[in-house]
């Protein structure tokens, strides 16, 4: 695995930026794919957003002065974007984000690329209900195991800050499964 | 029991034992949450994103052919007329030195804003703002009365987090 710092200089380079590109792209898909599609839920918009995430970081690669490392950087882009992508898509159908957000935890139940069993799905249906920095911030810690350190860096937020929403995050969880269980 | 024995040499981050509770029942709550989620891809979906990614990105970055709209032997005429245009306006303008800001309501800023018509998001406007811009900002009173105030800190705020955050 190329190091991150040779990355960016080749990234910066012209003649190396292709090769470059590609060797970032093939590292980091996964796990940027994985942030978002927790936050956007349904695959071909995380897709959608992912490809997006990578263009951005194409085009402004250059502009990348170093003071955060490249994932940081990369996992901010991908944060915003998928948090612009699903205000976007409430402002197109003319509906609020709370809306997009029930209409894709419904989806679930039919989307044949989610296969988790009732237990999972009012996971799911618990995590819609948290605003969107907090799911944000419960999701790359839980799901990608992120920590609270990195997430600082990440989000830009202090790491007392983080933790406190993140317990925040699983307490209306809990709430939420044990209110929904009868359901 | 002394307590004094215990923590001569030692420290413990402020406020951790008063905060300690809240983060074990946390843990034990997130005991009970599922591992996984439950999501999948479509087959090879790795594999062909490689490709489209920088399919897409070789697009983009292809330059576009140019096609002229004003042919060259016409440059001469367009000067000539910017160049008055730009007289008159400079003329004009010291005429009346009335901003076209003062008369544009905030209202319909924030309409503008509302309406998506500014392509920006929260994170975008924020990283464009330093610290010491925030500083130098001056909140006059007369645009935010104490009630709408109070209004907007009840509705945005999470008090939870506020207290948390101290």
């Amino acid at each position: 695995m190329v190091e991150e710092q040779e990355l960016v200089t080749a990234l910066q380079t012209q003649g190396a930026k292709e090769a470059a590109f590609r060797e970032l792209v093939a590292q980091y898909k996964e796990r940027l794919y994985w942030q978002i599609r927790n936050m956007v839920l349904d695959h071909d918009d995380a897709d959608d957003v992912l490809q997006n995430t990578f263009i951005k970081v194409f085009r402004n690669i250059d502009s990348f002065k170093g003071e955060s490392k490249l994932h940081t950087w990369m996992y901010r882009i991908a944060a915003n974007e998928s948090i612009t992508f699903l205000n976007k898509k409430a402002k197109r159908h003319n509906v609020s984000l709370d809306n997009i957000k029930d209409n894709a935890v419904r989806k679930l139940e039919t989307d044949v690329y989610f296969e988790g069993d009732q237990l999972q799905l009012q996971f799911q249906k618990a995590i819609a209900t948290l605003p969107e920095r907090q799911r944000l911030i419960f999701t790359m810690k839980y799901f990608e195991d992120h920590t609270f350190e990195e997430l600082s860096e990440i989000l830009e937020t202090s790491v007392g800050g983080l933790k406190s929403s993140y317990h925040i995050a699983v307490k209306k969880i809990t709430e939420f499964i044990k209110t929904n269980e009868t359901l | 029991m002394k307590k004094e024995e215990y923590n001569i040499n030692f420290k413990v981050p402020e406020s951790y034992f008063e905060t300690f509770e809240e983060r074990l029942f946390s843990k034990m709550a997130e005991e009970n949450f599922p591992k996984t989620t439950g999501f999948k891809i479509p087959d090879h979906y790795f594999e062909n994103l490689q490709v489209q990614v920088l399919n897409e990105v070789e697009t983009s970055e292809k330059p576009k052919k140019v096609i002229q709209l004003f042919p060259r032997k016409y440059f001469g005429y367009a000067a000539a007329i910017a160049a008055c245009l730009i007289l008159g306006f400079t003329f004009f303008n010291t005429q009346h030195n009335t901003s076209q800001l003062d008369s544009l309501q905030f209202a319909a800023i924030d309409t503008y804003i509302e309406e998506g018509n500014l392509s920006l998001d929260l994170y975008d406007v924020t990283s464009y703002i330093e610290d010491e811009d925030i500083a130098n900002i001056d909140l006059d009173a007369k645009y935010f009365t104490d009630s709408s105030l109070k209004e907007y800190l009840l509705e945005n705020i999470d008090t939870e987090t506020l207290i948390n955050e101290q």
